[in-house]
């Protein structure tokens, strides 16, 4: 088992440089957008086109050899110094660090909701399977996978802001974190967060517990005389735990992300997604490739404690193998 | 799957030497239909690159029709729908009955099966027959018809005004944007955005994936432990952020978008159909025909492809919602085709104007959430009607 963390771990840093490769590939092989329009903004203002491209691609870089803007790319990747955003006037790690907690702020509550709940009414749904409660929660679910976060987000801002007056159309950011009223701004973009998340963990709580509530031992303890708690506690949701724990860090964590980002965008929160959108926006090119390459390396930590969790939690699994 | 065995003959009245399969022979009449049409196909797209005018329509009867790479696409892959999905199920109805008396149980998902033909027969022939929507400044903000708003936030009213509220007309029965684009109009034209990255962009991962799982599965070693190896590092990008890094290096057409979901988006179903093609690969019609001289491409296209087709149709009938969603993210993103009226732009135009029309970002939405619910439902009564063992 060490031997296969060992190699698990291996993978991770092997994947990582890869990924980190192939993305200087798209980026080297593709037009920079950003070029285009500064040397577009050049010429307008009477610039000479070829002089403008040069002076451009001095200042980043791109009169280099490729081998050498690799190199910079790379040693710049570890030492986490991921450029200067023109836009913003700041270093891109900085911008960063300040738009981490917007987004923390209302994901974190988000994820233990979800969590909590989701795997609660799924474990309930399964052991009372075809009871209305459970068509009903199954109905749910199927609204809330298929409804699309950033119009349900347009819904929340048009019921409860436009007509009710509920909640601000707006988020403001200049209100203090640990306030009343960022409670109350951030109540919504949490709910939209809550619904996506939610809907798949029951789904799949539901799909495993299922497994298990008709198994031998199950019936076993309750030929015991185990009541039906203990049973749900100790006999389904147990070994149900090993394949929730990895869908818990893998994906629930990516639909978080996701969601997260149009949430943002939707309400207007200065937290790492609308970071992104303004980056694409205004073609800043360095921010653009940080604000997609953390969410990857979220994924990929993801990924290896899912995986970590599996050996940790079932002891059935074999490690000669792959 | 394939055609229907005639189970009359008995052994000694049957010419084995009529059976030896040779040259075109070998083509069952699905797979020379399938051929023939695509060559077809190849003929009108030689005609539209080299006989017509760069700017002219392809076709000017019995309509105008500007046949787009996208359109090109779109009518291979009805056509392969036609031949490999719908043509067996009419070839073998004792199999297409049970299927559907499965498929019936579930009420909920015959209803949106109605809904989404309608969507998507709407999507399909819609944008022949109606001009994409224009702007007009003399109809800006028009509410849908039946509603009314203060004159005020209207500009120029189009349906007639009493005690100073603005009526919708059935000019705009869906009413208009900020710039007098009639929302019925986008709506179709985005139910047509909405089948395309439904219908095409499942084919190519279906393609792809089976493709690479039955390769790996039955060739094993480097070549397997190359293949599932690419597929991990596929899958380590989370899809969301690889298609926005991609749309906004590459994007700006639907074309593009359909593509790059395509291309980076068949590692999952490459995974499941290896693992299925690993169980099967032990069976015993594999070994036979194996025994009986079969080459490679033979087994996997006639023995594995087939048996692990359901597999396939299921997860990528599970994908297309998801997909549907992702285009109408980037749409509200701005990163989709800006040419073409999707949900996602639309919804992403009536923002800032959310409290004075509030039609403009809801309507789209509506026809994007009972489209995905629908297909939500269809997919989960696919996925019982076709897979047996997922019966409990």
């Amino acid at each position: 088992m060490k031997w296969y963390i060992a190699r698990r771990l291996a993978w991770t840093v092997v994947a990582t440089f890869i990924i980190l490769s192939l993305t200087f590939g798209l980026m080297a092989a593709s037009p920079d957008p950003q070029a285009a329009s500064y040397v577009a903004q050049q010429v307008q203002e009477g610039g000479d086109f070829e002089e403008a491209q040069e002076s451009y691609e001095r200042a980043r870089g791109l009169d280099q050899p490729l081998w050498e803007r690799y190199k910079n790319y790379m040693i710049g990747m570890v030492t986490l110094d991921w450029g200067w955003s023109e836009t913003r006037s700041q270093p891109v790690t900085e911008a960063i660090l300040e738009a981490w907690p917007y987004s923390v702020m209302y994901a974190t509550p988000a994820l233990i909701i979800s969590t909590v709940l989701g795997v609660a009414i799924g474990l309930y749904s399964a052991t009372h399977r075809n009871s209305l409660e459970d068509y009903a929660a199954s109905a749910f679910a199927f609204f809330g996978i298929s409804i699309p976060d950033f119009w349900f987000g347009i819904l929340m801002i048009l019921i409860f802001g436009v007509w009710l007056g509920w909640i601000p159309i707006y988020y403001h950011s200049d209100v203090p974190w640990f306030s009343l009223q960022n409670v109350q701004q951030l109540i919504a973009p949490t709910l939209v967060v809550t619904l996506s998340s939610i809907a798949s963990e029951m789904r799949f709580s539901r799909a495993t517990a299922l497994e298990y509530v008709n198994a031998e031992f199950v019936k076993t303890a309750k030929a015991k005389g185990a009541d039906s708690w203990r049973r749900v506690t100790r006999h389904i949701f147990r070994p149900a735990l090993v394949p929730l724990s990895t869908i818990l860090v893998g994906d629930i964590l990516n639909i978080v992300l996701v969601s997260s980002y149009l949430v943002e965008v939707v309400f207007g929160i200065p937290g790492l997604g609308q970071l992104s959108y303004k980056a694409i926006i205004q073609q800043d090119v360095a921010l653009v490739l940080a604000t997609v390459l953390i969410p990857t390396f979220i994924a990929i930590v993801g990924n290896l404690f899912q995986d970590l969790a599996y050996t940790v939690l079932d002891p059935r699994i074999s490690y000669g193998e792959r | 799957m394939m055609g229907g065995e005639d189970y009359r003959d008995r052994f000694e009245d049957i010419d084995w030497d009529d059976m030896q399969r040779s040259g075109l022979d070998s083509l069952t009449t699905q797979t020379a239909g399938f051929l023939a049409s695509l060559g077809v196909v190849a003929l009108l797209l030689v005609y539209d690159y080299v006989v017509v005018a760069n700017d002219g329509p392809t076709f000017t009867t019995p309509f105008e029709w500007d046949v787009t790479q996208l359109d090109w696409l779109l009518v291979v892959t009805l056509l392969t729908v036609v031949f490999f999905a719908v043509y067996p199920l009419y070839d073998n109805p004792r199999m297409s009955r049970r299927y559907w008396r499965e498929f019936r149980k579930n009420r909920a998902a015959v209803v949106s099966g109605v809904f989404l033909v309608g969507i998507f027969g709407l999507g399909l022939v819609g944008p022949l027959f109606i001009a994409k929507p224009d702007l007009n400044v003399l109809a800006q903000y028009q509410p849908p018809v039946f509603l009314s708003v203060p004159e005020s936030t209207v500009g120029t009213c189009v349906g007639p005004v009493s005690d100073g509220m603005c009526h919708g007309t059935w000019q705009y029965p869906l009413g208009t944007t900020g710039q007098g684009k009639g929302i019925m109009k986008s709506v179709i034209y985005g139910m047509r955005v909405s089948l395309e990255v439904g219908l095409i962009t499942p084919l190519i991962i279906i393609i792809i994936g089976t493709a690479v799982g039955t390769v790996a599965a039955y060739s094993g070693g480097i070549v397997d432990e190359l293949l599932m190896r690419y597929v991990d590092i596929q899958l380590t990008f989370p899809t969301f952020f690889l298609y926005l890094l991609l749309l906004y290096l590459y994007g700006g057409t639907l074309f593009l978008l359909i593509v790059i979901f395509g291309i980076t988006s068949w590692g999952s179903t490459a995974r499941l159909v290896r693992s299925e093609a690993l169980q099967r690969r032990e069976e015993e019609y594999i070994q036979a025909a194996q025994s009986a001289g079969a080459s490679e491409f033979w087994v996997i296209r006639k023995h594995l492809v087939p048996n692990v087709s359901n597999t396939v149709i299921t997860n990528a009938s599970l994908l297309i919602p998801s997909l549907i969603l992702f285009e109408a993210a980037f749409s509200f993103l701005g990163l989709g085709d800006p040419t073409v009226p999707s949900w996602g732009q639309v919804i992403s135009a009536g923002r800032s104007d959310i409290d004075t029309a509030w039609w403009i970002s809801t309507i789209p939405g509506v026809f994007l959430f009972t489209t995905v619910l629908a297909l939500n439902f269809v997919g989960d009564a696919l996925r019982d009607a076709l897979d047996p063992r997922a019966e409990d």
